[in-house]
């Protein structure tokens, strides 16, 4: 799996009105910066630092993660689904590099 | 050093996957968490600085009290997380989610990290439900707090001790 790959997963049925759980998971190594006696070591410093998510381009959920959150972070969270449509997913790092995924939702 | 950290596979439940992460990450988890605990930055190209759990409860909610959750607050959490790079955690709020009283924020914090915050969750009313999940990392034995804050401003909080037996360099 190469950096920067997001799946994201819905569940198999949907009726208009449910709440959905989406999970959502991309690959990247969350690089931290490493210190002893206080100096860093490791200079890679690059982790995803925003999360945002939109249905039908209303923004739903945000998520603000730092490095205490796991390499190829996995975020779930839900959505109330009125309209089939379009749920995006966009990962910032600190690289200012952006990921995107999106999948579908039909009734 | 190798940076390859197995893949917590969130998708397929259970098969074997805390083996897997185990035998992959043991030996980066356990290099890294030699140094400091990592900090938690924006993008400003260098970690923040050390931050005690007192200030970062400052710094987020200002002097409003945290309440008790009772049972408006459901957080999961491991009682033992054998590797502190990945410890997964859920919380679901049992709140409504109105149009004008909603759950506006969840907050997972760990006071022994170097830099507490873990992650923070903004919700709309859109979201239906309060409930989300992450995988988080943890450098120590420590108490993790999960926080909602309402959109009226009222805080709720839980708060349960993970042990940690390998180190997982969180901040």
């Amino acid at each position: 799996m190469s950096t920067g790959q997001v799946r994201i997963r819905l569940p198999e049925k949907i009726k208009a009105g449910d709440v959905v759980t989406v999970r959502a998971l991309v690959t990247h190594p969350m690089e931290i910066m490493a210190f002893k006696d206080g100096k860093p070591v490791e200079k890679s410093y690059n982790f995803i630092h925003k999360v945002e998510a939109a249905y039908n381009g209303r923004k739903v959920f945000e998520a603000t993660t730092t490095q205490a959150v796991s390499q190829n972070p996995f975020i779930s969270f839900q959505v109330k689904v009125d309209a089939p449509g379009v749920v995006k997913i966009l990962f910032h790092d600190t690289q200012g590099k952006i990921y995107e995924g999106q999948a579908e939702i039909k009734f | 050093m190798k940076r390859k950290l197995a893949q917590p596979d969130m998708f397929s439940n259970g098969r074997r996957r805390t083996l897997r992460i185990l035998g992959a990450s043991g030996l980066v988890a356990g290099a890294l968490s030699l140094g400091l605990p990592m900090p938690a930055g924006a993008a400003t190209g260098m970690p923040e600085p050390d931050e005690k759990i007192a200030d970062t409860l400052k710094r987020l909610f200002g002097n409003r009290p945290l309440q008790p959750a009772g049972d408006r607050i459901k957080f999961d959490a491991p009682i033992i997380a054998e590797n502190g790079a990945v410890v997964p955690v859920r919380v679901d709020v049992e709140l409504p989610m109105a149009k004008d009283d909603y759950v506006s924020n969840i907050y997972i914090i760990s006071d022994k990290n170097r830099r507490p915050l873990n992650a923070q969750f903004s919700l709309t009313p859109d979201s239906g439900k309060a409930s989300v999940a992450t995988n988080i990392r943890l450098a120590s034995t420590t108490d993790v707090r999960a926080i909602a804050e309402t959109s009226k401003g009222a805080l709720y909080e839980v708060k349960r001790e993970v042990k940690v037996t390998v180190g997982g360099c969180g901040g």
